[in-house]
């Protein structure tokens, strides 16, 4: 879980708790499953993500809920530079602490890809609160899956040294702390909006990280590795549908 | 899958991307003049675009224990992002970048503060590194 995903995770907490004491008596369904699709855009890149949800009220007037559900996530970026991934590089350790460390400028290096292409299945885990039957907002993340995605060839930038070199996406995806992380993981924060008794719109943003790892491990300085990440902030919107 | 492809392909291509920065194309006449500092000449290679247009010479010399590449002449079809690449091939499979293209047009030099073994960098390359597309190459010989 990246810094900026505790940072919007934490909002949420805040929010919600600020905002319950306000909000009407009404209780709510215990169980709602919906199933989204949407799509986000941002800078030459965009994704798609199908997604299935069961949320859980807590409480009495179940308001606040926690979810889990899965995730297909298809991402498509153009000339997207991806940057040295492993915690031990970028903050020089790898415990919980990651999150407190600034990034080693010196340690981090480029791997430019001309298209990315990343598919990944996930896990996700959810936590929202419900204003009313029809009004919720919610935030979710992907927690441990795989992705799978053509090889292809990108620029790896050193300085002034560089090279071509061949990298998939990296298999295996799990949620850690920060830059502990591995593979692609993406999060959503969003409203939804449900206007009739089924189907919902929803908008909000989508913080995606996708990971590649070279065929060789072209990066040498400090030590070698072959794992490079990238980290997109989109506009995603969609629809769901509640089962 | 390829309906998923080209529908996220669309996707990228008309969402928000920055413009695009063109290389400078006013003539350029770089000072740089072997004779007078007296550097050796190493290496020379004719530039030939590889699906663009680009001319030129190429010449690599020693002046005083640093490397200089010289184009000169030197034309290039405009791009975004060009940078001169010294390669151990006409694909970057490793390279040194000169850093930026200084124009399309005209005299320009790039000072290496390393001397690169030229036996085992044998090209310049114009490439365009957003894109990873080849502009030109010259085999120095």
């Amino acid at each position: 879980m990246s810094k900026e995903q505790i940072s919007v995770g934490a909002a949420l907490i805040i929010f919600v708790f600020l905002a319950t004491p306000f909000s009407v008596a009404q209780t709510y369904s215990r169980t709602i499953k919906f199933i989204d699709a949407n799509f986000a855009v941002g800078d030459a890149e965009g994704s798609m993500a199908l997604s299935f949800n069961v949320d859980k009220g807590l409480g009495k007037k179940k308001k606040i809920v926690v979810g889990v559900g899965g995730r297909l996530t298809s991402y498509l970026g153009k000339n997207q530079y991806y940057e040295t991934a492993p915690a031990r590089l970028t903050s020089g350790s790898t415990g919980p602490q990651v999150i407190f460390k600034e990034n080693i400028a010196a340690n981090i290096d480029t791997f430019l890809i001309k298209t990315a292409q990343v598919n990944s299945l996930n896990v996700l885990i959810t936590l929202g609160y419900n204003f009313s039957e029809k009004l919720m907002v919610r935030f979710n993340i992907d927690a441990i899956g795989l992705s799978f995605g053509k090889n292809t060839k990108g620029n790896y930038i050193n300085g002034s040294r560089g090279a071509i070199e061949a990298a998939s996406p990296t298999t295996w995806n799990a949620l850690l702390v920060s830059d502990n992380d591995r593979g692609s993981l993406n999060s959503e924060f969003f409203g939804r909006y449900l206007f009739n008794k089924k189907w919902a719109v929803k908008a909000g943003i989508q913080f995606h990280f996708t990971e590649y790892t070279t065929d060789t491990q072209v990066q040498q300085f400090p030590e070698a590795n072959d794992r490079f990440r990238n980290k997109s902030l989109m506009f995603t919107a969609g629809l769901s549908y509640k089962l | 899958m390829k309906t998923l492809c080209s529908l996220l392909l669309i996707l990228a291509i008309f969402s928000c991307s920055g413009e695009e920065d063109n290389t400078p194309s006013a003539p350029i006449n770089d000072s740089f003049d072997p004779a007078e500092v007296m550097a050796t000449l190493l290496r020379e290679g004719e530039l030939i675009g590889v699906g663009h247009t680009v001319n030129g010479t190429v010449k690599v010399y020693d002046d005083a224990g640093t490397t200089v590449v010289v184009l000169d002449p030197f034309s290039s079809q405009n791009g975004p992002d060009l940078k001169v690449y010294l390669s151990k091939d006409a694909n970057a499979t490793q390279y040194i970048s000169l850093g930026a293209l200084k124009s399309t047009m005209g005299k320009q030099s790039y000072v290496l503060t390393e001397m690169p073994d030229l036996a085992e960098y044998k090209f310049v390359l114009v490439w365009c590194q957003e894109f990873s597309v080849l502009f030109g190459k010259a085999e120095l010989q």
